[in-house]
């Protein structure tokens, strides 16, 4: 009897709870802290008075689909597709990808035979699958626009560029500042030697470990040790013939000058990681805290860091930019001068199923992001993406993507997309954590990236 | 029921749950099957017949072999863990004292959270809650986190098993014990049996239907585990704790090696097929024997 | 329930040692949950820099992140698809089980043994491996997604091997044939006997299977997120995708949402709870 009088007892509670979460939901939604960190940043107002792109009435009541695999922009570009509908009649649907990768996404939507008409991917699924479903938009007109950020295939564009991210050591100019008693020029450092006398500096004055590091397989395995490639020569193509060469053993990595510089920047990041006890223990939802707070002075990471650092206290009136990744002592080498930008996302349109009035709707969009005035504002302002489109002349509001825009039109940014199998991050990225939590050393690190290539055929 | 209506009872009981199984579970599989002898990509168009190329394929691929070494590892401790732990559990909580529904409820929350949520949030105690334990109080054992250790993350990876699967079979546990008769455990008792004695000779063989059943499902839980993995560590720290059904999604789509991975997914059924196949076989046998 | 106690004192320290180590098990088994419920009223900030903290000591205690989970979640609109699709599949898999698991016990055939052995050897294939086959007949051959109806059926579908493996247990050990015969003689028909005699009897393994699937139903998040891409028809789970980013997840967003979706179902199972220990009791070991 009275184990049935508990059981109505703690149903009745939670019945209560549930009630209350439900109606807090209406009292506390006004009651808000206008400090608090979770609250959502204020928007930028988007000016929709002037908007002289030509709509084609045609396409009116045209439903589309779009894949979105960069998540943080999901709310943002649900708002682009309402304001586009306003002013096309074109219905845009934002399907999110969720826990699994975008290209099991794809693989299972055009299986199930639902392909978004749009989807927005990395570079490398666009080349597993454009030639097979994609769109030939080599006859736009935007690819004037966006000239050195396209990518070919055999000599065809299939994919839309749709952001250029930037990524090297990221500073916080108040806290170097406070640390150091006086102004920081970030052009004064100009090797990896200085670099490290200025990192000891710090120490000295207070901050022991100033560096944060990210232990994910993608910073390490994607963001850092394809600088090896990048660096081969600074282009696209000379990208490409180091991993032949490697490949082909023609390129030893014992004896590979951008393999051994890179390993001495990575170790001196490596030696003042703030994680150093635990490096593969690091957080990084704590490194941005970290940086914000001045326990740290730098953070190997790219702009896309933003939003943590925004929700970590860190204000968008505050300095923030990046240094290049130092791999040697070389001042007039282009590694110590300049950080690495490049398109990271693609955009194609699906041919395999769309219609020809929803693939011409779904053009019709992109030309809409490149040349209405809405397109470019709610492209910078309500996504906040650096635009790799020459045309679009609005301003970034964050920090990071301010530096890098500034660095873009100062020729300060070296423009390499390095094509890799798309497991590249994964594996190379598990060798690279060992290498960090001290477990294996150079030359095992090097056996397996020679390892890794020559399993691909 | 007798004979003579017997296709009009098929069509009315069997039929419909028969439908739904075969549409679901079976025809994909043997598609699935079939897919293994072609070399399509996952978005070709056209599905070549390659023979038994993908299953060369599994062969060279020693990270297979390697992640399948370490479940069967992991498939040991799980196994053995849950189930002891589920039937001492069980036992206390059959044995009359008070809150025993309580405690009975308690047990089984674990599993109301579903998978990759589990993941993430003993991803979330053992990374942050752990660690800060261990800045407040100098523990060594919560110094570093346990994910960044190989052995620790894979011993993490058991704990958060056995947490989840632990509460199901106290659940069948206990419905064993409430099935025993209490006359039996008396009789045993007044006649002197120490506790050992008692728990080998008497109870031990009168659970065995309650064992066989939790066996197989720990066995086969625990070869299939997915969701965990991918969530709690991802394979990481490099790639130590990648378990084979982990293993064969990277290789089927990661590595976007689509044959061979779902060639690797056909062994890895065999294998488990094979396991539980072995295992229900030997523990039925005790049954009747009891 | 009270059993009669031999032993004396010694019974007693046994039985407190054991009460003991009980509790303490319990605890570490529910230190998730406190973490859970203690870290859903914090901000990001305070449940990475300390999140064993007591609650008293955090100055951004709020009810911020259950506010916001629940608008960007749609919840009552997730709610209504998870409900809608969780109480028709598990109704239908109850039923269609016990109806094919009581023709699999009444007739051993040949069809009944290749049927029950597939079942129980479904059980271990792993999903990945008819994942993509799947999607492909549901949706490429036959394209039926993106309707709640299609994934109602294929959780029928998976679940029924599970399901009929219980039942069939149950109904062994538990339904005499007496019962039935006698309601023959009486003039029923087959379904008459099934409904008005044999389904009664299932109850407590019927409680124990709708519990069981609802709550597989409810948590799911593979199998809907293949089948259901319209936003409309999304199911709760997969209503909490906004809170996990490309880089970092929002911790305490999901830990609100996440209640959010298991208060529902803990409910059920309070409810229920005394019918599920007596169904599998009687059930699933006979």
């Amino acid at each position: 009897m009275r184990k049935k009088v508990m059981a109505r007892i703690v149903s009745v509670m939670l019945v209560v709870v549930l009630m209350m979460t439900m109606l807090t939901g209406c009292r506390f939604g006004f009651a808000s802290d206008p400090d608090d960190p979770n609250e959502e940043e204020k928007k930028e107002p988007i000016d929709t008075s002037i908007d002289t792109f030509e709509y084609d009435s045609s396409l009116n009541g045209t439903n589309i689909t779009l894949l979105n695999t960069k998540a943080e922009i999901q709310v943002a570009l649900e708002e682009m597709g309402a304001e586009y509908e306003k002013k096309s009649g074109i219905h845009v649907e934002i399907m999110p990808v969720s826990d699994d990768s975008p290209y099991t996404k794809m693989i299972s939507l055009y299986n199930s035979g639902t392909p978004p008409t749009i989807a927005i991917l990395d570079t490398t699924d666009v080349i597993a699958l454009a030639e097979e479903k994609a769109l030939d938009l080599s006859g736009e007109k935007w690819l004037a626009e966006a000239e050195g950020y396209t990518t070919q295939i055999n000599g065809k564009t299939y994919s839309f560029p749709l952001c250029i991210e930037g990524r090297g050591i990221i500073y916080n100019k108040k806290v170097i500042e406070e640390a150091l008693g006086e102004t920081f020029d970030p052009e004064s450092i100009t090797t990896l030697d200085e670099f490290k006398a200025f990192l000891d500096r710090l120490v000295d004055s207070g901050i022991e470990k100033p560096v944060s590091m990210a232990k994910e397989d993608w910073s390490l395995g994607a963001h850092q040790l394809q600088y090896i490639y990048e660096t081969y020569d600074g282009t696209n193509e000379g990208a490409q013939k180091s991993i032949e060469e490697i490949k082909a053993h023609r390129l030893d990595l014992s004896t590979y000058n951008r393999m051994s510089e890179f390993l001495d920047i990575f170790d001196v990041l490596k030696e003042y990681n703030v994680a150093k006890g635990d490096p593969l223990g690091a957080d990084y939802d704590e490194m941005a805290i970290d940086l914000a707070d001045g326990k740290t002075a730098f953070w190997f990471n790219g702009n896309w860091a933003w939003p943590n650092l925004a929700e970590a206290g860190a204000e968008e009136t505050d300095e923030y930019g990046f240094l290049p990744y130092f791999m040697n002592n070389d001042k007039d080498d282009f590694v110590n001068q300049m950080i690495q930008g490049a398109p990271s996302k693609q955009v194609m349109v699906d041919r395999e199923i769309a219609t020809e009035k929803e693939q011409a709707a779904a053009k019709q969009f992109l030309n809409w992001i490149v040349y209405s005035e809405i397109g470019q504002q709610m492209l910078v302002k309500t996504c906040n993406i650096i635009p790799p489109f020459k045309n679009n002349p609005y301003e970034l509001s964050d920090p990071l993507s301010r530096d890098l825009y500034e660095k873009v039109h100062d020729q300060k940014v070296f423009s390499v997309s390095v094509i890799v199998p798309n497991d590249h991050w994964a594996v190379l990225g598990a060798a690279m954590q060992k290498y960090l939590a001290g477990r294996s050393d150079r030359a095992e690190l090097m056996e397996s990236i020679q390892d890794y290539w020559d399993e691909q055929e | 029921m007798r004979a003579k209506n017997n296709g009009k009872d098929f069509c009315m009981f069997a039929l419909p749950g028969m439908f739904c199984f075969f549409a679901v579970v079976i025809i994909p599989f043997i598609y699935g099957v079939y897919l293994t002898f072609t070399d399509w990509n996952g978005v070709a168009t056209v599905k070549n017949f390659v023979g038994f190329r993908n299953f060369g394929g599994v062969v060279k691929d020693t990270q297979f072999w390697t992640s399948l070494l370490l479940t069967f590892k992991y498939v040991i401790f799980v196994v053995i863990i849950v189930n002891v732990l589920a039937f001492a559990i069980a036992y206390l909580l059959t044995r009359g004292m008070k809150g025993e529904n309580f405690f009975r409820a308690g047990f089984f929350t674990p599993n109301l959270i579903g998978g990759i949520v589990l993941g993430y949030i003993w991803q979330f105690v053992f990374s942050r809650v752990f660690v800060s334990i261990g800045e407040s109080t100098g523990w060594k054992l919560f110094e570093v986190s346990w994910l960044s250790d190989p052995t620790n993350a894979f011993i993490a990876l058991v704990v958060v098993s056995v947490w989840q699967l632990s509460g199901y079979m106290i659940l069948i546990y206990v419905a064993g014990f409430m099935g025993l008769s209490e006359d039996v455990m008396e009789a045993a008792s007044i006649d002197g049996a120490s506790g050992f004695v008692k728990l080998k000779s008497i109870i031990m063989p009168l659970m065995m239907s309650s064992i066989t059943i939790c066996l197989f499902l720990t066995l086969s839980r625990a070869f299939m585990v997915y969701d965990v993995n991918l969530s709690l560590t991802a394979g990481a720290p490099y790639g130590t704790t990648e378990m084979a059904a982990m293993h064969v999604y990277e290789k089927a789509f990661t590595s976007r090696q689509f044959g061979v991975g779902q060639s690797e997914a056909l062994i890895l059924f065999i294998i488990v097929a094979c396991i539980s196949g072995i295992q229900v076989y030997l523990t039925k046998r005790q049954e009747v024997e009891a | 329930m009270k059993k009669t106690t031999i032993g004396g004192t010694k019974r007693k320290v046994a039985d407190l040692l054991a009460v003991l180590g009980l509790i303490i098990i319990f605890i570490a088994y529910m230190f998730p949950f406190i973490m859970v419920v203690i870290n859903s009223l914090k901000q990001k900030r305070d449940i990475i820099k300390s999140p064993f903290s007591w609650l008293f000591t955090i100055k951004g205690l709020s009810f911020d992140n259950f506010v916001k989970a629940y608008t960007q979640m749609d919840f009552l609109n997730a709610f209504k698809n998870s409900l809608i699709v969780t109480v028709s599949a598990t109704v239908l898999v109850t039923l269609l089980a016990a109806m094919l698991a009581y023709y699999i016990v009444r007739h051993n055939n040949g069809i009944s043994k290749l049927t029950f052995g597939l079942m129980v050897a479904s059980m271990i294939i792993p999903f990945q491996a008819i994942m993509i086959p799947l999607v492909s007949i549901y949706g490429g051959t036959l394209n039926l997604l993106n309707h709640r109806l299609t994934l109602i059926f294929l959780h029928t579908g998976f679940s029924m091997a599970m399901s009929v493996f219980m039942f069939h247990g149950f109904i062994k050990g538990n339904v005499p044939m007496a019962l039935e015969e006698a309601a023959y003689i009486d003039g029923c028909t087959h379904s008459q006997t099934f409904f008005k005699i044999v389904l009664p009897l299932l109850k407590p393994i019927i409680s124990t299977m709708v519990i069981l699937n609802s709550l597989a139903f409810w948590n799911d998040f593979l199998l809907p997120s293949l089948v259901l891409t319209d936003k409309k028809l999304l199911t709760l789970p997969l209503s909490t995708y906004s809170f996990y980013g490309t880089y970092s997840a929002d911790y305490g967003t999901i830990m609100a949402g996440l209640l959010l979706c298991v208060v529902p179902i803990l409910i059920l199972y309070v409810a229920l709870q005394k019918q599920i220990i007596g169904g599998v009791v009687a059930g699933a070991v006979k």
